[in-house]
């Protein structure tokens, strides 16, 4: 394995550059430290929180926020924060897995697309156009009519829908690279398909993937809230951020503080993953770095 | 021109062949009998086996795809399970409810095309900074948290507007429209205001622009003929495209809401397990969005001649 | 004191970009009827100087000092409403890129109505107008190019419309800004040529921006050069041109190779103007081994592209339509020999390199490398051979990989060859960059940090890397300042001394040609069509095109 004569900062120093960059102005910090959150509080969610989330209090239900409660309770008694805590935990979840699966399978179709003759980059192109054109929800609600609500078949369902998009990026990406100039010279000093590949086209295609991938984590959660608000998606009584907004929608009468509540992480975490998206994007930009 | 037309109709409807085949393929792995759902457990085997044999429910896959589109052709798609009415009429009672929705969303969506161009004339402007704070604000809150939150304002709070159902006569009906399309439609003004911007931005730099004022063509002619002529057709795809998105949010918000329509309908129906219901919903939902799909590529290369040029 | 017949009177303008100074305290009159050169380098601010005449100053630029005055009018007081008066109808503006300037959406002939705006005759007379203006600026078939879209347009023709729609209103200063930069040398000249006549015709002045200084000499009356913001001389051509006052002026003159008569093997560049070195005939002889087989020979090669098919023709089984690229093309480089490939832009030359590189299929005939059949090499072959040829590609930025070091790049060519274990290749970085006259830093920079001359500086030593017998050089001096181009032609020239190296470039600057090539081939339309000594070709030519090209690119007359 050669190594690289010129002092080019290894891998991680580069991600440490970029999370500085990224914190130099105020809304590239929010929107890292509250990504950053969201990753913390998923994986330890069940140990951190107040109250246990599932645990009936019928005395104390639909109180509003207190200093024992900060978001209140729920109509059987159990503390809303908490609640949304452990939510976190399956929105994570569903963002990594789906969000990774997708970028996977995409990534490897639009490679192929872009590589292969014109008519199997053209039947691919048909499969991911009429993906497309499945409108979400009515492709979601028959695959919970087939196998039936769970977390697992909204992954399924963010899989399918997601992928044709990463996969048409990753094809227009490859393709226009693909007769760049510089690759062009790679060709003439003999380079193998491979080392263009790995070295040159990837590193090019992959930035702009993962900026709309992380912009991609609200709609995952969104939709998860979504199903899980139409009682569709997460099975209570294990509480999750759209399950929440449910409760708190049936007893929207009684007090407002739970439909308030739950729609308070969607929002923070639709921020976040949105500005970090976009300020990414400026950083990767090569042309933009100093 | 019309090669391209030609050729994009033509894959649009295979598009359609493929989804209905696919959707069709989908169902056969449901676990059950369908036979079963239908006549009840009480009903005999015979009586049963007779069903099967009607609806072809013994026969290859193949064999049920071709009894399915032949059906199609003559505008059936099955019945109810529950209640034996044809789907299409049932579809066609629905279908109107949702229309309406989605098209107020659309002509509340188009007013961003206003907003995004006046605050990129005026970019740093007042305006530009307010509309950019608010519209970003806006496309951060997803639409069920925003229809929640409006339901909770404007219904629970204040009593202003109804929240329940779509209404009879002209102005209850318009009454009850405003919430929902709200719901959905302020994230989208947003976002077309900040895509026009960026649009109207980008083109107000280019080099035709500049030659256009090197003329002193007066600045409101520009606006209209070189400017906008050249930004819009951008977002004109972009809005075509997101029809699919708007149809799906308007599916969550009529559940929402209790609107009757195609949304409530699929929902019934997924949950009473009734697949000819779903399939008819979906298949005809399907066909919408790739007819508007269609609709906005051609309305694109209509508006800029230089796609004229190039094969897709 | 006031000159009545001033046009354009500007005493000590300065203007800004922020903290860069573009202009500084210039000053510059234009009379009614003159033609008027503005030279310099990019940089100098003579786009933005010519600019500001008509108010078009980007957002970030302020004029921070002095006075501009269009018939003693105030200019830096003028309101939107009086700019809108004054443009397109006393002061026309003509820009360098044809290509954008025109309305995509719009039809040629809606767009020279709209420009009319001002005036209110009907319709049917401003269309008339139009024609006029069009037929003044010898537009073949000028009532059906109404009806067409700039895309239909080449942008030749582009140019004419945007100088049509320039003279319409018969304005009094016609600004071309960089209007003949893009386009083929040919080309140019017609332009310019059209350029002059419309002048007389209409009397109107015109203040001609370039960096073209032979245009500058056939066209215009007086020239003001400019370095850096600054005004160096103002004059007459004739005087301007043949006795400087001022030293970057005379310098500028000395480093044009278009103005040295005799073939030189060292040409004067801006950090060296005393430096000029004849070459001798001898010494070239010499350099080039005419007894052993020649190192590259190109046989009868034929290049056809197929475009893509759309959809329908792929369902009908119709083949998609073909381009002939190269017809037949033959030319050999023999060993130390410098070779032209000269032709427009479409003639197919760059395909030919590309063909060696087997970038590009080709479709009949052989290309020899050192005895090696390239066409029917394996890829083991092919490798050898590419250890000991390189290419130097037209664009020097696409050249270079976006997301890697300078140093990175450099020693590519190494790794790919298997070459770099074997080496400390630090050391190979520094030798390089040496060879090519960078500074060993450069090796932590990126492609973006560099400016043109040096990332094609960049490019060379890449080419040199694994010391090859050949180097193709594809548009090595286009795109850069003429001084910069003195210096990417010195660098060529020493290493092909120091190395024995065989150069085939492909370019269509013939002074750069004239300088440095022992042969020459002219292609065009994907045929060659004459071959031979460039000295011999140049004095005497033979094929009518070569007549052509030769008389559009090297005479300074008009």
């Amino acid at each position: 394995m050669t190594t690289f004569v010129v002092k080019r900062p290894t891998r991680l120093a580069r991600i440490f550059q970029v999370i500085r960059e990224l914190c130099s102005s105020p809304l590239g910090t929010f929107s890292f430290v509250i990504v950053l959150l969201f990753f913390v509080v998923g994986i330890t969610a069940d140990y951190i929180t107040p109250y246990d989330p599932i645990k009936i209090d019928i005395r104390n239900k639909l109180s509003g926020p207190s200093w024992d409660h900060w978001l209140g309770t729920d109509q059987l008694g159990r503390d809303v924060f908490s609640r949304l805590i452990v939510g976190t935990k399956i929105a994570l979840y569903l963002a990594v897995t789906s969000v990774s699966i997708a970028l996977v399978i995409g990534i490897l179709l639009g490679m192929i697309a872009a590589f292969t003759n014109q008519w199997i980059d053209w039947a691919l192109l048909l499969v991911f156009d009429t993906i497309r054109s499945f409108p979400g929800i009515m492709f979601a609600l028959t695959i919970i009519a087939l196998f039936g609500p769970s977390v697992n078949s909204i992954v399924v369902i963010i899989v399918v829908s997601t992928f044709p998009s990463y996969a048409r990026l990753v094809r227009t990406q490859v393709m226009s690279l693909r007769n760049a100039e510089f690759i062009e010279a790679q060709r003439a000093m003999g380079a193998s398909t491979s080392r263009i590949l790995r070295l040159h086209i990837l590193p090019n295609v992959i930035g702009p993937v993962l900026i709309v991938a992380s912009m991609d984590v609200p709609l995952v959660i969104g939709v998860e809230a979504g199903l899980s608000f139409l009682g569709l998606g997460v099975r209570p009584p294990t509480p999750s951020w759209g399950t929440i907004l449910n409760d708190g929608f049936s007893f929207i009468r009684n007090t407002s503080w739970i439909v308030f509540a739950g729609g308070l992480p969607l929002i923070l975490t639709t921020v976040a993953f949105t500005s970090l998206g976009e300020s990414l994007r400026d950083i990767l930009d090569p042309k933009l770095r100093k | 021109m019309i090669g391209y037309a030609v050729q994009r109709i033509g894959v649009a409807i295979l598009i359609v062949l493929l989804a209905t085949t696919a959707l069709f393929v989908m169902i056969q792995f449901v676990p059950g009998d369908p036979a079963n759902v239908m006549l009840g457990p009480r009903a005999t085997p015979e009586l049963k086996e007779a069903l099967r044999e009607r609806l072809h429910l013994n026969d290859s896959v193949f064999v049920q795809i071709y009894y399915f589109f032949f059906g199609l052709l003559q505008g059936d798609l099955g019945v109810d399970l529950t209640s034996n009415r044809p789907v299409v009429s049932i579809l066609a009672e629905q279908a109107p409810y949702t229309a309406m929705l989605v098209i107020s969303v659309l002509l509340v969506a188009l007013m961003g095309i206003p907003i995004g161009t006046y605050a990129a004339v005026h970019r740093g402007g007042s305006f530009d900074q307010l509309s950019g704070v608010i519209s970003v604000s806006i496309i951060a809150v997803p639409p069920i948290v925003i229809g929640l939150y409006l339901i909770l304002v404007f219904a629970i709070q204040l009593r202003w507007l109804p929240a329940i159902g779509a209404g009879e006569g002209f102005w209850a009906v318009i009454k009850h429209l405003i919430l929902p399309t709200l719901a959905i439609g302020l994230t989208w003004i947003g976002y077309v205001s900040r895509l026009v911007r960026a649009s109207v931005i980008e083109v107000l730099m280019q080099n035709h622009v500049k030659t256009a004022r090197a003329f002193g063509i007066p600045e409101n002619k520009i606006l209209r003929r070189y400017v906008l002529r050249v930004a819009l057709p951008a977002t004109v795809t972009v809005l075509g495209v997101s029809i699919g998105f708007i149809l799906s949010t308007a599916v969550i918000v009529e559940i929402l809401f209790s609107r009757p329509g195609i949304g409530k309908l699929t929902y019934d129906a997924v949950i009473s397990r009734n697949y000819p219901v779903v399939m008819g919903a979906v298949l005809s939902s399907t066909v919408f969005i790739v007819v508007a799909t269609t609709l906005s590529d051609l309305l694109n290369v209509m508006l800029d001649p230089r796609s004229r040029d190039i094969n897709s | 004191m006031q000159n009545r017949k001033n046009l354009i009177d500007i005493k000590d303008l300065s203007i800004n970009f922020g903290s860069v100074h573009a202009v500084k305290n210039a000053d510059m009159t234009i009379k009614k009827g003159q033609i008027m050169g503005l030279v310099g380098e990019s940089g100098s601010g003579k786009s933005t100087l010519a600019n500001a005449i008509i108010g078009l100053l980007p957002h970030a630029a302020e004029i921070t000092g002095g006075t501009m005055e269009f018939e003693n009018r105030n200019l830096r007081v003028f309101t939107p409403n009086q700019w809108q008066a004054l443009r397109g109808r006393e002061v026309s503006y003509v820009s360098q890129d044809p290509m954008s300037a025109l309305n995509p959406t719009l039809h040629i002939g809606q767009q020279m109505l709209d420009i009319q705006y001002w005036s209110d005759d009907t319709n049917a007379v401003k269309l008339e107008r139009a024609l006029n203006a069009l037929e003044q600026v010898r537009m073949p078939n000028s009532k059906s190019r109404l009806d067409m879209y700039p895309y239909e347009l080449s942008g030749g023709q582009k140019q004419r419309v945007c100088i049509a729609m320039a003279i319409m209103a018969r304005p009094k200063l016609l600004i071309a800004d960089e209007a003949t930069t893009a386009l083929d040398a040919t080309l140019e000249v017609q332009i310019v040529k059209l350029l002059k006549e419309l002048q007389s015709d209409i009397g109107c002045a015109m203040l001609f921006v370039t960096h073209h200084l032979t245009v500058v000499e056939a066209l215009c009356d007086d020239v003001t050069v400019m370095y850096q913001g600054d005004i160096r001389e103002t004059g007459s051509v004739s005087k301007v041109f043949t006795s400087p006052s001022d030293d970057y002026t005379r310098n500028l003159l000395r480093c044009d190779p278009a103005r040295i008569p005799e073939k030189c093997g060292r040409l004067p560049v801006m950090s060296k103007p005393e430096l000029k070195r004849v070459s001798d005939p001898k010494m070239d002889k010499a350099r080039i081994d005419t007894v052993a087989a020649p190192v590259l020979a190109i046989e009868d090669l034929c290049v056809t592209f197929t475009k893509q098919r759309s959809l329908i023709d792929l369902l009908q089984g119709k083949s998609g339509e073909r381009i002939e690229a190269v017809k037949d093309a033959s030319l050999s480089v023999a060993i130390g020999e410098t070779v032209a490939l000269v032709g427009e832009s479409g003639s197919g030359k760059s395909t030919i390199a590309r063909a060696v590189f087997r970038l590009v299929a080709s479709q009949a005939g052989s290309i020899l490398f050192e005895d090696a059949d390239l066409l029917h090499a394996t890829p083991h072959e092919m490798r050898a051979a590419r250890n000991r040829m390189s290419m130097m590609m037209q664009d020097p930025f696409g050249s270079l990989s976006p997301r890697i070091t300078v140093g990175t790049a450099l020693v590519e060519p190494y790794i790919i060859s298997g070459q770099s274990l074997d080496l400390n290749l630090r050391e190979e970085t520094e030798r390089l960059l040496e060879l090519v006259g960078l500074p060993a830093d450069f090796a932590n920079r990126y492609p973006h940090e560099l400016s043109g001359g040096q990332a094609r500086r960049v490019g060379v030593a890449r080419a040199l890397a694994l010391n090859p017998k050949l180097v193709i050089a594809d548009e090595p001096t286009a795109g850069l300042d003429v001084s910069i181009q003195g210096e990417v032609f010195n660098l060529l020239a020493s290493l092909r001394e120091k190395m024995q190296l065989s150069i085939l470039i492909i370019t269509h600057n013939l002074h750069v040609v004239r300088h440095l090539a022992d042969r020459m081939a002219i292609m065009y339309h994907g045929k060659i069509v004459e071959t031979g000594d460039t000295e011999t070709i140049i004095s005497k030519p033979v094929h009518d095109y070569t007549k052509k090209l030769l008389a559009a690119n090297l005479e300074t007359k008009y």
